[in-house]
């Protein structure tokens, strides 16, 4: 998986404001007014399909209708990976699902049909552009034990870069 | 009322082309950057005008603004906060505010009667400040030809 920060408020410009109105500075009222855009490559639809339950926040993906699907661009999980007899089912079933695409694909069914019989694992990209308010609740949740390993190293990764990108407003949040 | 830019996202039109060749393109982000560069401004406004037909209007939301409002009225203000929850806005003094919105919500308070005063005031900022001319003359075409 690969993120890419590709914006984010400037949050000077925003302070010069608030020192002229005289107001202090509050990260936790900022947090609405600070939007980052990021770029996520190569992590699964699956993943994607989590991402996407946080629902205040913009996402333009990569079409399935329009792009055709290989065998290559797959997230495998670990648990299946390292797992040789689990490997060995999972290859197989892989081999035949897009076997079988490539056969419906010559038969002239368009890829925005053939795409029905694809796995969920399949690698995908999208940007995606939310304020730090979203975001932080999205690390909150994402990050926790519970939450699956795929999305949690992508909740961590965009916490790191927002953090890396905007350092005053996510530190003054944590030490609350 | 009068409204002044704070900060917006770099390149706005680029960045909407950006987001709408990521859902028709395999490529990484880099070379998508790369293609929309070296075809410029009249490709981005291709792909501006395609969205605005198709009323594809998702990757306005990618073009976010920070606004200053100043002397907008109690009454004014809180309408608008109810009507488009994704305008978010901080007071920072009686009458002054601090407004962030994405462009999709810009272009719904323009086609709004009741909130196209508003919408006004920001576009004329926009214009002013030549923050995103092939948006505006896109998205508010009747008001910056009559400007």
């Amino acid at each position: 998986m690969r993120v890419k920060l590709l914006y984010h408020t400037d949050l000077e410009a925003i302070k010069k404001v608030l020192q002229a109105k005289e107001v202090a500075f509050d990260p936790e009222s900022l947090m609405d007014h600070v939007v980052y855009m990021f770029e996520i490559e190569d992590c699964s639809r699956i993943t994607t399909h989590q991402l996407v339950r946080h629902r205040v926040a913009s996402y333009d993906q990569e079409s399935q209708r329009f792009s055709a699907a290989t065998r290559e661009g797959m997230v495998t999980p670990a648990s299946i990976q390292s797992n040789e007899a689990a490997y060995k089912v999972y290859d197989e079933a892989l081999k035949s699902v897009y076997a079988a695409y490539e056969k419906l694909a010559a038969a002239g069914v368009p890829k925005e049909d053939a795409r029905y019989i694809l796995p969920g694992g399949i690698k995908t990209k999208l940007v995606m552009t939310l304020s730090a308010r979203s975001l932080m609740h999205m690390v909150w949740q994402r990050t926790a034990l519970q939450a699956q390993w795929e999305i949690r190293e992508l909740a961590v990764t965009l916490q790191n870069l927002a953090r890396e990108a905007t350092p005053e407003l996510w530190t003054k949040i944590i030490e609350r | 009322m009068k409204a002044s830019l704070v900060w917006a996202s770099p390149k706005p039109e680029r960045t909407i082309a950006t987001a709408m060749r990521r859902c028709y393109s395999t490529k990484v982000i880099e070379e998508i950057e790369a293609e929309l560069e070296q075809k410029g401004p009249v490709y981005w406004k291709f792909l501006l005008t395609k969205a605005m037909q198709d009323k594809s209007l998702d990757v306005l939301e990618h073009f976010t603004m920070t606004m200053l409002v100043e002397e907008a009225g109690d009454p004014e203000v809180g309408s608008l906060a109810r009507s488009y929850p994704y305008l978010r806005m901080m007071r920072l003094n009686a009458s002054d505010w601090l407004v962030s919105l994405n462009a999709r919500t810009l272009v719904e308070l323009w086609k709004d009667p009741g909130a196209k005063a508003f919408a006004e005031t920001f576009v004329t900022e926009l214009d002013g400040k030549g923050v995103c001319p092939l948006f505006n003359e896109l998205a508010f075409g009747e008001r910056t030809h009559a400007s």
